[in-house]
């Protein structure tokens, strides 16, 4: 099999200058929109006592199931043997880094007081998912940081450790994540032993999505030469983890349902919720799992680079969506401060509460996007990150 | 490309592995501290708590909430959604129940023994006293709000506004902090110097006079004796977050 090779970007055309200004603007919105949070206080967001958790906790939790799926990706040639998917996966570690770094700026960006940043590596609370992420997190963004080091310096065995490693750590990461909502004991709609590996499912399907994507975008910029048959073998590994995706939501919804405890809570996600019921069957199941899955599994869609990309956006949104009904119904739901009871307060106890997205957690949202792809181009002028071409004949 | 069997076992394998070790490890040193406590039944005593008989709690009587508010300098913010509660007045009615009659209680921060909050919180900025009440460190919080998630009673607010302390009534507290978390302390500043906190005070004087204050003592007639009746219970005992404030006649 011959070697692939990899060079940097000459980054020295007018598009590549043009690129590097639009992307940089777009990452600077993140920061920004933090400091304009930080000095009006969080009354600006979305966010009210009812609901603490809102859009920056959504695209938290997103780039890092974005982040666990790309490292899962690089890891693919060396870790799974799938050797026609090696020209991608510094490319795709880089990603992972990137999707990380955005994550933690999009965690502690969001807190009330973003000044406070070293505190929770001062103190260590075992029971805490945000403590024990936060351990979880540094060691992955350092450990991915390694694994492209090694990459780059072909080391063999030890890049294979390396990804084994990166690949159980990205697992555990974002295992994290989704115990972070999982353990809340309290709110039946986020209480689940599922919520872990249905946030790693999400996580290899969107980030399979991602590098679609920025496979075909970066290639056909620079004008290398990537085989469509990968993009094609992509897709169909995009399309199996979309089937766990469904099946995670299928039983967790199901055994949700079942009990009378349950009603309430079921039937304002699946049912009679408005916006999220809408989100949850037209978003999320129709356009963001089963539209693109049909696409890419069937033999004839599943070949034209177009549909793929439309798929592989649509699944990119779906997964946002998916996170967003993770994170915001179970607070728009109103706590059982007596499960028997009617209850009415002057703090809104009882009632459905209002998340609103506001103008500047757009902002917030689209400079976390900025920072990775401003990072990504800045890397690829930089470093050898991409292969001069990616053939589907390479294989022995 | 197809993903063969022995590759998708391999993922699965990996997955399942990560997925559980982590939680699971959690999970169980939880548990194990759980056990090693000593003679649970004895853990609160000596703990401050709280017994509130409802059927002598007005539905229109505020004077709880409104001592609260002025003790502790709440804000106004004038909008519900961003409004501070320390303590509310709940009106409750049973369901499935035709007509069924509305009451009235005020709920606050029950200080738990298991306090939610204080196991999500990463910096350990809400720890429990050793007498029992549960309290913030606002200059350790750094906002992030796990706990306003975690709690089940809705005990807690975030300082979303800037609060000008200019405006604060009373000196004893100390200044309101944005961008942090805060809660009920059971005026642990008038506990500290023998006086009942503020809301208690209120109720006495203005109102039905149903809330009893004090510490789960052995050997006298306090709290610990009505909770030992039997008649007074928990909000959401089930959680097992054990809360010190019981409420006699729901």
């Amino acid at each position: 099999m011959a070697k692939t090779k990899y060079t940097k970007i000459d980054g020295s055309s007018k598009e590549y200058w043009g690129l590097f200004g639009i992307t940089g603007f777009l990452a600077l919105l993140a920061p920004l929109s933090a400091l304009y949070i930080f000095v009006n206080g969080h009354h600006v967001t979305g966010m009210t006592n009812q609901v603490p958790w809102g859009l920056p906790i959504v695209m938290a939790v997103y780039l890092i199931g974005a982040s666990a799926g790309s490292l899962v990706l690089s890891a693919m040639s060396s870790v799974f043997g799938k050797k026609e998917f090696k020209p991608f996966s510094r490319m795709a570690a880089l990603l992972a880094i990137l999707l990380i770094i955005a994550a933690l700026m999009a965690i502690i960006l969001d807190w009330g007081r973003p000044d406070r940043l070293m505190l929770p590596f001062f103190y260590f609370q075992p029971r805490s998912m945000f403590s024990l992420n936060a351990i979880l997190y540094s060691a992955y963004v350092g450990l991915c940081g390694i694994y492209l080091w090694a990459m780059f310096n072909d080391k063999g065995k030890l890049e294979k450790l390396l990804g084994i490693s990166a690949v159980f750590l990205a697992v555990l990461v974002h295992s994290g994540t989704g115990a972070i909502f999982g353990f809340v004991y309290v709110r039946e709609l986020y209480n689940s032993p599922l919520l872990s590996p249905a946030f790693i499912a999400a996580a290899l399907s969107s980030g399979t999505a991602m590098m679609i994507i920025m496979i075909h975008g970066t290639f056909k910029l620079t004008g290398r030469h990537v085989d469509a048959k990968l993009i094609y073998s992509l897709a169909k590994l995009m399309g199996i983890f979309i089937i766990v995706v469904l099946y995670f939501i299928f039983v967790e919804n199901l055994t949700r349902a079942y009990a009378p405890k349950n009603y309430e809570a079921v039937s304002f996600l699946l049912f009679n919720g408005g916006k999220y019921t809408n989100l949850f069957w037209v978003g999320l199941l129709g356009l963001g799992l089963i539209i693109p899955m049909s696409i890419v599994l069937n033999p004839k869609t599943g070949k034209s680079t177009l549909f793929v990309l439309i798929a592989a956006w649509m699944q990119l949104i779906g997964v946002v969506i998916e996170r967003y009904i993770i994170v915001i119904p179970p607070q728009v739901l109103p706590l059982e401060l007596f499960p028997d009871k009617q209850i009415t307060s002057t703090f809104l106890d009882g009632q459905i509460a209002s998340y609103n997205i506001s103008f500047v957690e757009i902002c917030y949202s689209i400079g976390l996007i900025g920072v990775v792809l401003f990072g990504f181009i800045v890397c690829i002028k930089l470093w050898p990150m991409l292969p001069t071409e990616a053939h589907y004949q390479e294989l022995d | 490309m197809s993903v063969d069997r022995r590759d998708f076992l391999k993922l699965g394998i990996t997955l399942a592995a990560g997925t559980m070790v982590g939680p699971a490890g959690f999970a169980l040193s939880n548990v194990s501290s759980h056990a090693n406590k000593t003679n649970s039944n004895d853990s609160l005593i000596n703990k401050w708590g709280m017994v509130i008989d409802i059927d002598k709690c007005a539905p229109n009587c505020n004077s709880c909430v409104d001592a609260c508010r002025k003790e502790n300098n709440i804000p106004d913010f004038s909008n519900p959604e961003l409004d501070i509660h320390w303590i509310r007045k709940v009106k409750f009615k049973q369901k499935h129940v035709p007509e069924p009659t509305e009451r009235s209680l005020p709920a606050m921060c029950f200080h738990c023994e298991d306090p939610p909050c204080a196991h999500v919180c990463p910096v350990e900025a809400t720890f429990i006293r050793k007498d029992g009440i549960v309290l913030v460190d606002k200059h350790r919080c750094i906002g992030c709000r796990y706990c306003m998630v975690a709690c089940p009673y809705k005990a807690r607010s975030f300082v979303s506004k800037h609060v000008n302390p200019e405006n604060a009534n009373n000196p004893d507290v100390p200044v309101r902090m944005h961008g942090v978390v805060e809660k009920c302390n059971f005026c642990v500043h008038r506990i500290d110097v023998g006086k009942d906190p503020a809301c208690v005070e209120a109720c006495h004087a203005n109102g039905g006079g149903g809330m009893q204050f004090g510490k789960f003592n052995q050997n006298d007639n306090g709290i610990l004796k009505v909770v030992r009746g039997g008649k007074a219970q928990q909000l959401r005992a089930d959680l097992g977050t054990n809360p010190k404030v019981y409420y006699v006649g729901i």
